[in-house]
């Protein structure tokens, strides 16, 4: 041991590094090494991933929107994918990120409702109590250091109370009027924001419609991950509802007069 | 391949051990009684922690903690850096800093690093501020159910011995403590330093820490086995206030105890600041003047001009 | 020239690994006075450069006189909330009380510890009235080392606001009028400004601070109102008001 607390509770290597100048990741490590335990690794990577996730608090209740692909890669690999679901009476979940995962997820909520129902105590669960529930499923993954590769949007309606809140694969949880996950949180949130906060109580459903497809054509005309197929789900005293598929109306001409990027020439 | 097979067997006796493990964690545990609330699940025996389920644990608590090198590395822990004990005609003087680093951010110039550990017991706290307070603790609690089922104290030796294969048992996983054990028992007057590694040495003189060369040069110097307790008290002072004064990492006050037959004593808090200009104050031992070198130049440029009072004495002679 | 190794090929393979930490922001703050302690954290959760939301809270009430302030990695937080709670009540059922201050401290110790090699990324700052009737407010590290101290910051500002308050709560660097000395504690009102000026400056020099800031006053048993009354949009948390008391004082801070 040296006289340097900082270097202290680390292996030391005398052969390199022995002033132990170098930013500790990048240290080299002599301890012992188990060959198996490289060859097991429980901690993956998202396959086959959905985008953005949008909702919105409106004056009857919860919006949300989700487009119906799932990615590949840079593959649009399956077209018709739904990525809202409701749960129980009350609830929608959004999801993004790895698809295996939401569909874990499902049954999971699935026979969780199952199990609640079969209890018949006169309780049934609403959006908070799932999301509560989801948010220890995934803060506990993430802590046995396998998470559920996954961004959830929670909506509600319950006893008259509007419900929305994210949770994620680390288990981070928040609550706020408009909510995005993934690319949407830096390209559909601003103007999420800008048409709901302060207006959730004044909002109809055709108006926060508007909203959520206007921030979907962005997203799509933005995102290399979307698609122009999309659901909305509304959550309201009436229960949850998701939309058929729908397409939107794009329009391309505007690209004719963008110069600068790519080969145009002038 | 076993612990492969360990791992991931669902009938090897391992599993059994594990699932019967995970069971009991399942149901409510002791701690459902609040009065465990405290230290209670400290008292039955060694505490069991969590541990990330990678397969480097050890990796992946060097990756996300400490701090100094990498600015990435969030979790940024307490460090504490210089502590000084030793061992005299008059007892044991134990001397501490009480700056904490995290990173280049002070993070407190208040820290108690001297940890009363009993009435006769004090460890010294250098490296991981939780390690250190958290262990010496339990150890305070172990020296309790010493003297309770033995009907005398614990001696130093077998109190430090009794952290050094706590730690020990450590080894590898991250710990990171130097420390000091200081205490008077049968023996007499004694100090152990143990450390993290597992390193237990018995000892006259130890000092701890990234400012400990600079206290070591004043305490060598100044060290003797006859010293009066004055002098003794003001070379653990001397010696922390040169360690606070050229280490980056150590300053802010100084804390002495006096270790004696009838256990320590806390002689008090010394600001190094003021030290350097005014002196400790008046205390036992203290020289009159600041610590600082402008009083030994006094008057020998112009930056620093010779006091009012000695200029006819110059003047005479020329 | 020699060449130094590249310590980056000296290491296993290196492969991408889950991160399951993460930072989101904000600033906590506490400070000690005779007979009341005001804690307070701003609420504003982000992740990088987005804000997730702008009502977050990071101040919790535990007990009448204990409350706690988590910074840091909020997943870890929140859960780190509820477990105290829940050995609070615990503790209230097994003993019909509620525990004191600095036991909460310990706890608090000895719950960080037991995660010593996987610990939460969590500041905690906890602030409340001691069975002496005394302010204090003890601060922690992520692994559970701890002091009682007169007042602390942590978190994004931190290195903002702690040297202010070290100038206005401890008088470092202040000279005493001639004749006049510091005092040892500051009145009420003077402690909620300190406190409201800390975070709006905070607001202003770091982009993680701002949108709302939450104080909760913890006053000593029989100590009144003192300095309470002319403070606007308090709210009063305790359920009885013979023992310690608790109230919350909300403002709005910069949301840009």
């Amino acid at each position: 041991m040296d006289h340097f607390p900082t270097n202290w509770g680390r292996p030391r290597n005398d052969a390199y590094d022995s002033y132990g100048t170098y930013p500790i990741p990048h240290r080299p490590y002599n301890g012992p090494k188990d060959a198996f335990g490289e060859g097991v690794q429980r901690t993956q990577q998202p396959i086959v991933t959905g985008t953005s996730v949008l909702a919105i608090k409106y004056k009857d209740g919860i919006m949300m929107a989700a487009d119906n692909l799932a990615s590949y890669g840079s593959l649009a690999r399956f077209k018709d994918v739904q990525r809202l679901t409701a749960v129980g009476e009350f609830t929608v979940i959004g999801a993004s990120g790895d698809m295996s995962d939401f569909q874990y997820i499902q049954s999971m909520l699935d026979d969780k409702m199952v199990e609640e129902f079969t209890s018949q105590d006169g309780h049934a669960l609403g959006p908070a109590e799932i999301h509560e529930y989801l948010s220890f499923i995934m803060y506990g993954r993430r802590t046995k250091m396998d998470p559920l590769w996954n961004s959830f949007l929670v909506g509600g309606f319950k006893e008259g109370q509007r419900f929305l809140a994210y949770v994620d694969l680390l288990g981070t949880t928040y609550s706020a009027s408009a909510m995005a996950t993934g690319y949407g949180a830096h390209i559909a949130l601003p103007l999420l924001r800008t048409a709901v906060e302060g207006k959730e109580n004044l909002l109809t459903e055709e108006q926060a419609q508007k909203i959520l497809e206007e921030c979907m054509k962005v997203l799509f005309y933005r995102d290399a991950r979307s698609l122009n197929k999309y659901q909305i789900a509304t959550i309201t005293a009436a229960g949850p509802s998701i939309s058929e598929s729908r397409e939107l109306a794009t329009s391309w001409s505007f690209a004719e007069g963008i110069r600068g990027y790519g080969a145009q020439t002038q | 391949m076993n612990t492969f097979i360990d791992r991931f067997s669902t009938t090897s006796a391992a599993s059994q051990v594990r699932k019967l493990k995970e069971q009991e964690e399942d149901e409510f545990s002791d701690a459902a009684w609040g009065s465990e609330a405290g230290f209670g699940n400290l008292a039955k025996g060694i505490p069991s922690f969590s541990v990330p389920s990678v397969h480097d644990p050890t990796a992946f608590l060097r990756l996300h903690t400490d701090d100094h090198a990498d600015p990435n590395c969030r979790i940024k822990i307490q460090h504490g850096t210089t502590t000084l004990a030793f061992r005299f005609q008059g007892g044991v003087i134990v001397a501490v800093d009480s700056r904490a680093t995290a990173g280049s951010y002070i993070a407190s110039g208040t820290v108690k690093k001297v940890i009363e550990i009993n009435p006769y017991l004090l460890g010294t706290m250098a490296g991981g501020a939780a390690d250190c307070q958290y262990w010496e603790t339990y150890l305070g609690i172990q020296c309790r159910l010493h003297e309770l089922r033995n009907r005398e104290r614990i001696s130093v030796a077998a109190a430090s011995k009794y952290l050094s294969n706590l730690v020990y048992s450590y080894k590898g996983m991250g710990l990171s403590m130097g420390t000091m054990i200081c205490g008077w028992d049968k023996t007499g007057p004694a100090v152990y330093y143990v450390d993290s590694d597992g390193t237990r040495l018995k000892g006259d003189l130890f000092s701890v820490g990234s400012g400990s060369t600079f206290a070591y040069g004043v305490l060598d110097q100044g060290y003797h086995w006859d010293l009066t307790d004055e002098e003794a008290q003001e070379l653990g002072r001397r010696s922390i206030y040169a360690a606070g004064h050229r280490d980056a990492f150590s300053g802010n006050t100084c804390n002495l105890y006096h270790v004696k037959e009838d256990g320590w004593n806390f002689i008090g808090n010394f600001d190094i600041s003021k030290m350097h200009y005014e002196g400790p104050g008046n205390v036992p031992g203290a020289p009159g003047t600041g610590y600082g070198y402008d009083v030994r130049v006094l008057g020998r440029n112009s930056s620093n001009p010779p006091p009012p009072e000695a200029a006819p004495a110059v003047a005479a002679h020329a | 020239m020699v060449a130094v190794p590249d310590m980056d090929s000296l290491v296993n393979p290196q492969q991408r690994q889950f991160n399951p930490y993460t930072e989101n922001g904000g600033t906590i703050l506490a400070i000690a006075g005779a007979d009341f302690t005001v804690i307070a954290g701003d609420t504003r959760q982000s992740e990088g450069y987005s804000i997730q939301t702008r009502y977050a809270p990071k101040v919790f009430r535990l007990t009448d006189k204990a409350v706690l302030a988590v910074n840091g990695f909020a997943a870890d937080g929140n859960m780190f909330v509820k477990k105290v709670k829940q050995r609070l009540e615990w503790y209230r059922h097994a003993h019909a009380k509620d525990m004191p201050l600095r036991a909460i401290a310990r706890l608090i110790q000895t719950m960080l510890y037991a995660r010593r090699f996987f610990p939460f990324y969590v500041y905690n700052i906890l602030g409340g009235i001691e069975d002496d009737g005394t302010g204090a407010v003890y601060s922690f590290d992520p692994v559970g080392s701890y002091e009682r101290e007169t007042c602390r910051a942590a978190g994004a500002a931190q290195s903002l606001v702690q040297p202010f308050l070290d100038n206005q709560i401890y008088f470092k660097n202040q000279l005493a009028a001639p004749g006049m000395s510091h005092p040892t504690h500051l009145p009420l009102p003077d402690v909620l400004s300190i406190v409201i000026d800390s975070f709006t400056s905070a607001t202003e020099r770091h982009i993680e601070v701002g949108d709302g800031l939450e104080m909760y006053v913890v006053l000593a048993k029989g100590r009144g109102l003192g300095g309470m009354e002319a403070i606007g949009g308090v709210q009063e948390l305790s359920e009885r008001t013979e023992g310690e008391r608790l109230f919350v004082v909300r403002r709005e801070l910069k949301k840009d």
